[in-house]
């Protein structure tokens, strides 16, 4: 739950009314779709870089994160996107639009957080750290960006105090926190003194993140499951 | 409880006890817990400053060289010349046959040069399995084969520098000196003693383990090198030669586990081989009774004989081969089978009745003799000064085994081994009895000397551990006791936020308390703390983005947290000079500075624009609020001692320094009048106290109090923390500032406030000086210390003064600063109409949860020493961390209570109100 909170920094500048309307609501059956979509997207991602180029995250973390980025850019992107809030004013391809933009921005916050918990900055690790802020940013800020846009409210109301109201902030929501967490718990091998190659930044963070995030998105499933049934017998 | 009644009396009595006692009782119980678990843990021996001379030995009753008239010996010489060659981390199972195991595996018998040079000649060479003592360290198994004497704990933690220095040598590279010059040497003719040291096989076994290809392969470089020498010695083994009368000793330092560890106390790790030969054939082998070999037939078929000893009478028995004084500490017994590899030479002088094995046999009893002196001699010296000897009930044990011994030698041994015209019958069963009598006394100094210098005494740490668990449930108890006072305040007003932020502070404690358990987080404790501390300045600014304000606080709490980050890693650098990040960080960093003129002048002039505008702040946050005449003499002496500071530094450079002001002054006299200042204001502050403050706005009160003490303390840290004080300080308010605004969004949750401190804040207080630590360049090692700083205002050497000044500069940020400012956090909280009692109650509440982290702290560091006792890194990195978290707990308690000594005064007036 750490660095999401300067993300909603960033975009308070220009603060919106709170939408009084009702926030999207999916199906399980499209929850499971992204869910789905997007942990074939990591797992298809891995195993290309490894059979295709021959690289996984332990012998060359920077390209395997970036290609992870690469494969799950636009799967997040574009079926984020189709859940946006007032679909009326704002269109599929604005709602796209939102979500480059929020990439380099929550790279930016990620990257930051990373720093303040102590990243290593030196140049050899450069590469690195930009490559997992990419991708931490696709787990974190663009899906909220393509849906919630730049509405202050929302955003401190998910990420600030947990609260996610309908399916949809639930995809948001807890995978977010799930990477964030996930990759919080994987720093921590990396003093040991295992001497593994793995125990190198951002490795096990990465494994980290990717872990928790994948668990997030099962969690919001069953949530998003949970909460269909619920709505059904009342 | 006893303390408990005690106190409930005086809380009628006084109002301030009511706060404070169990400050008092925390300190008691902490103090008792922590001597009796150092008692256990750390073995102490005191080392004596003095030397064996050959002329000592006219003392001792024993026939020493009267056979000889050779003044510089001892016992009569036995071999020439001898050539140690140490193969460090030598395994056992790499020497003997792999018949002696039940297994055989690939790294056995490649060393196959010895087994065949001792099947061939049994009498000249033997195999030895040498149990060494815990710790298996080199540097500790090299004094204590050269020493005869146990390890102690303070040279075993200064050991870890050397293996640092070999580690970035390629392993091929580490022999080949060693090899170069050893073949050589051999052909010369100019020493008596050769020594050759190869660290190959611990570099291979450290690296890739013991079951490895290039363990092997060193094993078998290893047998070619002793093949050569074997063939060198023999070739020049004839009467007249170099080598007539030559010892060659091949022997590990210790043994070393599968993975190739050592240090610890374990079966793999002790067992170590001694291989030793006399060029001289010796004509026959020891008497039966004193042979401990077990034979077996190796792989080829051929005999081999592999005998035990103890590596603590190596020094002894070379000594007493070579003829030399036995060194002064040394506890061990002249081992009787290496002992006879030397008899070769005995033979020209002796009287022809005697057999062979008789003459040994009294030249062995003979060397005991002195052998048995020596000891008692070291025994008697050591408990003579040193503070924590061998209880009485020991010694006299010792003493009645020697008297024994020495009136059997002086009564009948003695008169027959100097009377030669007697029959050998009497002789040779009375020897028998003289030697299994000084057998008896070695035995039992020996195992007394363990028992007391090796042995963790496991009752005394379990104790201390026990009682420490006690003041934990203690204080924890205080802090539920207070809570369920105001539990009212607590239950209505946001029961929900304090919970999950404490919760959350349980939770950082938790993990940072468990990392302690693993050496690697101990050395990474920096880094793991300023982790730590982001996470909660992380969950900070989440809260502080929900309620919409101090936005800017968390955000800067934030920034702060980065650039401690980096001035840990700075630190931390400095720890390991081998470390990545220092190759790294020295390119762009430091080379920076050492190449612009422009930085170097910024490192000088940053500090003093720094302290300038900390006495600006000073000046201006204490002009507005209302001070008390002796608060404000305080905080001018203050900002006078910063300008004095700045004189220092500036006089400390030569280019800078004032013609009319010899340097002295400013190297020396201006640090002791800051010192001085330091002094006076505490006893005004102390004498402040008498006179009760008739303010009646005690925050305010409270306020000015801890600002007088903060400044008080700040000059002379600063002074001592040298160039990187001010900015140290500096970032130490910020952060101080930050966590306070912070702790005031905390709970602050619905209409009312509630009045307490969760433990939120001050975990976050706590951590932050753990930070301020690092930060400072410190770590928890002795080689952390900044030993400088103890000299900054002394010319020379004087103990206690610069005990206290390397306390101040090493804890200063980190526990004085942080514990007399915490009342700071109450403050910010506290609002004027509630009177004294509550805010009293949140200051005593407040430290007593500070005390309680720190001592969860310390308790996991004790738990984490006694289960890793037997580690490998115990003496190097536990060892010295427990030492520096004891000694900051104690010292926190005793500030705590001074703190609540000052805080507390105006109790009683309000206890009377209430």
């Amino acid at each position: 739950m750490d660095r999401r909170k300067k993300r909603e920094k960033t975009t308070v500048t220009k603060p919106s009314t709170v939408d009084s309307q009702s926030p999207p609501k999916i199906s399980p059956s499209e929850a499971f779709i992204v869910t789905l979509s997007s942990v074939f997207g990591l797992a298809l991602a891995l195993y290309v870089a490894n059979s295709g180029f021959s690289i996984d995250l332990v012998t060359d973390p920077s390209r395997t994160i970036f290609f992870i980025s690469l494969v799950e850019l636009p799967i997040v992107i574009l079926l984020f996107s189709r859940y946006r809030q007032n679909p009326r004013k704002c269109t599929y391809l604005q709602a796209l639009g939102r979500g480059l933009l929020a990439v380099p921005i929550g790279a930016l916050l990620n990257c930051l957080g990373a720093i303040a918990l102590g990243a290593p900055v030196t140049f050899q690790f450069l590469p690195k750290t930009i490559n997992w802020s990419l991708m931490m940013s696709l787990f974190t800020t663009v899906p909220a960006s393509c849906v919630l846009g730049s509405s202050w409210a929302h955003w401190k109301r998910i990420f600030a105090q947990t609260r996610p109201n309908g399916s949809v902030e639930y995809l948001i929501c807890l995978p977010a926190h799930g990477a964030v967490i996930g990759g919080w718990f994987g720093a921590w091998p990396m003093p040991l003194d295992w001497e593994m190659p793995w125990q190198e930044w951002p490795i096990c963070v990465s494994y980290g993140a990717i872990g928790g995030y994948m668990v997030g998105l099962v969690a919001s499933c069953l949530f998003v499951l949970a909460s269909s049934q619920h709505v059904k017998q009342t | 409880m006893k303390d408990r009644e005690v106190a409930t009396r005086r809380r009628k009595v006084t109002g301030k006890w009511e706060y404070t006692w169990h400050l008092w009782a925390t300190l008691l119980l902490h103090i008792i817990a922590i001597v009796l678990f150092t008692r256990g843990f750390l073995l102490t021996r005191t080392e004596l400053p003095y030397y064996s001379n050959s002329s000592d030995v006219s003392e001792s009753q024993c026939v020493y060289s009267s056979s000889h008239n050779n003044a510089s010996s001892w016992t009569k010489p036995a071999v020439n010349r001898l050539i140690i060659i140490v193969l460090d981390a030598l395994r056992f199972d790499f020497v003997a046959p792999s018949t002696f195991f039940p297994e055989s595996k690939r790294w056995m018998d490649k060393l196959e040069v010895l087994k065949d040079v001792v099947s061939k000649n049994p009498t000249s060479a033997r195999i030895f399995k040498a149990i060494a003592d815990p710790p298996t360290t080199s540097l500790q198994r090299l004094k204590g084969l050269t020493t005869g004497g146990l390890p102690t704990f303070v040279d075993v933690g200064n050991s870890f520098g050397a293996p640092a220095i070999v580690e970035d040598n390629f392993l091929n590279q580490v022999d080949n000196g060693c090899i170069e010059h050893l073949f050589p040497s051999l052909y010369e003719d100019d020493w008596d003693v050769l020594i050759s040291h190869f660290l190959g096989v611990d570099h291979a076994g450290h690296i890739f383990g013991v079951d490895s290809t290039p363990m092997i392969e060193k094993l078998e470089q290893y047998n070619s090198i002793l093949e050569k020498v074997i063939e060198v010695l023999e070739k020049e083994s004839g009467p007249g030669s170099l080598h007539e009368n030559t010892l060659l000793v091949v022997m590990g330092d210790h043994g070393q586990t599968l993975n190739g560890d050592h240090g610890g106390g374990g079966a793999e790790e002790v067992e170590t081989a001694i291989f030793a030969m006399s060029v001289k054939k010796p004509p026959s082998s020891v008497p039966v009774e004193y042979d401990t070999s077990s034979c077996q037939l190796d792989l080829d078929g051929k005999n081999v004989c592999v005998s035990t000893m103890q590596q603590l009478d190596f020094a002894a028995t070379m000594s007493a081969l070579l003829g030399i004084p036995f060194p002064y500490g040394s506890i061990g017994q002249v081992n009787p089978e290496l002992y006879a590899l030397g008899a070769g030479s005995w033979n020209s002088d002796a009287s022809q009745e005697l057999s062979e094995s008789d003459i040994w046999m009294q030249n062995y009893a003979n060397t005991l003799c002195i052998n048995s002196w020596q000891v008692k001699r070291y025994i008697d010296a050591y408990s003579a000064s040193s503070a924590v000897g061998f209880s009485s009930d020991d010694l006299s044990q010792v003493a009645s085994v020697y008297a024994q011994a020495e009136t059997q030698w002086l009564c009948s041994t003695k008169k027959l081994l100097l009377d030669k015209n007697k029959g050998t019958d009497a002789l040779v069963p009375a020897l028998k009895k003289q030697i299994e009598a000084y057998f008896n006394f070695l035995r039992t100094v020996a195992e007394l000397a363990r028992s007391k210098w090796t042995e963790f005494d496991l009752y005394m740490m379990g104790t201390g551990i026990a009682i420490m668990s006690i003041s934990l449930i203690f204080q924890v108890l205080v802090i539920l006791r207070a809570n369920s006072q105001d539990g009212a305040t607590l239950a209505s007003s946001g029961y929900g936020w304090i919970f999950s932020a404490s919760t959350f502070a349980f939770f950082l404690l938790g993990m940072r308390a468990v990392s302690f358990l693993s050496n690697s987080f101990i050395l990474e404790e920096g880094k793991v703390a300023i982790f730590l501390l982001s996470t909660s300045g992380i969950v900070a600014l989440r809260k502080s983005v929900v309620k919409g304000e101090l936005l800017k606080e968390s955000v800067g709490f934030l920034l702060l947290c980065t650039f401690c980050r980096f001035g840990i890693e700075i630190g931390l650098s400095k720890q390991s000079a081998t470390s990545a990040f220092m190759k790294e960080y020295t390119s762009w960093i430091l080379n920076i500075a050492s190449d612009l003129p422009v930085w170097n002048h910024a490192a000088e002039v940053v500090p003093i624009l720094v302290l300038i505008l900390l006495a600006f702040w000073l000046y201006k946050a204490t002009s507005g609020i209302f001070f008390g005449w002796t608060r404000k003499i305080v905080i001018l002496c203050t900002i006078l001692t910063y300008i004095l500071i700045i004189v220092h530094w500036i006089t400390e450079n030569n280019r800078y320094v004032l013609a009319f002001m010899p340097e002295s002054i400013g190297r020396t006299y201006i640090p002791r009048i800051i010192y001085a200042i330091l002094l006076g204001q505490l006893l005004l502050l102390a004498f402040a106290q008498l006179f009760k403050g008739n303010c009646s706005d005690c925050k305010t009160n409270l306020v000015a109090k801890t600002t007088a003490m903060l400044a008080a303390w700040s000059s002379t840290i600063i002074l001592l923390s040298g160039k990187q004080g001010p900015a140290v300080a500096f970032a130490s308010i910020i952060g101080g500032y930050c966590i306070m605004r912070l702790c005031d969004i905390e709970d602050e949750n619905g209409p009312k406030r509630s009045l307490s401190i969760g433990p939120f804040p001050v975990m976050q207080w706590n951590l932050f000086a753990t930070c301020l630590f690092f930060c400072s360049g410190h770590w928890c090692a002795f080689d952390g210390l900044h030993y400088g700083a103890a000299f900054i205002g002394f010319e020379e050497f004087m103990l206690i003064p610069q005990a206290i000044i390397l306390t101040l500069d090493t804890y200063g940020f980190s526990i004085i600063l942080p514990i007399f400012g915490l009342p700071f956090l109450v403050a910010t909280k506290y609002k004027a109409d509630l009177g004294k009692h509550v805010l009293f109650r949140q200051l005593s509440q407040i430290y007593t949860t500070y005390g309680l982290i720190t001592a969860i702290m310390t308790m996991f560091t004790i738990f984490c020493v006694t289960l890793h006792r037997r580690h490998l890194m115990v003496w190097g990195l536990f060892a010295p961390k427990f030492v520096f978290d004891v000694f900051g707990l104690i010292l926190t308690d005793i500030l705590i209570c001074l703190a609540s000594l000052y805080y507390f005064d105006q109790g009683k007036d309000d206890h009377h109100h209430n």
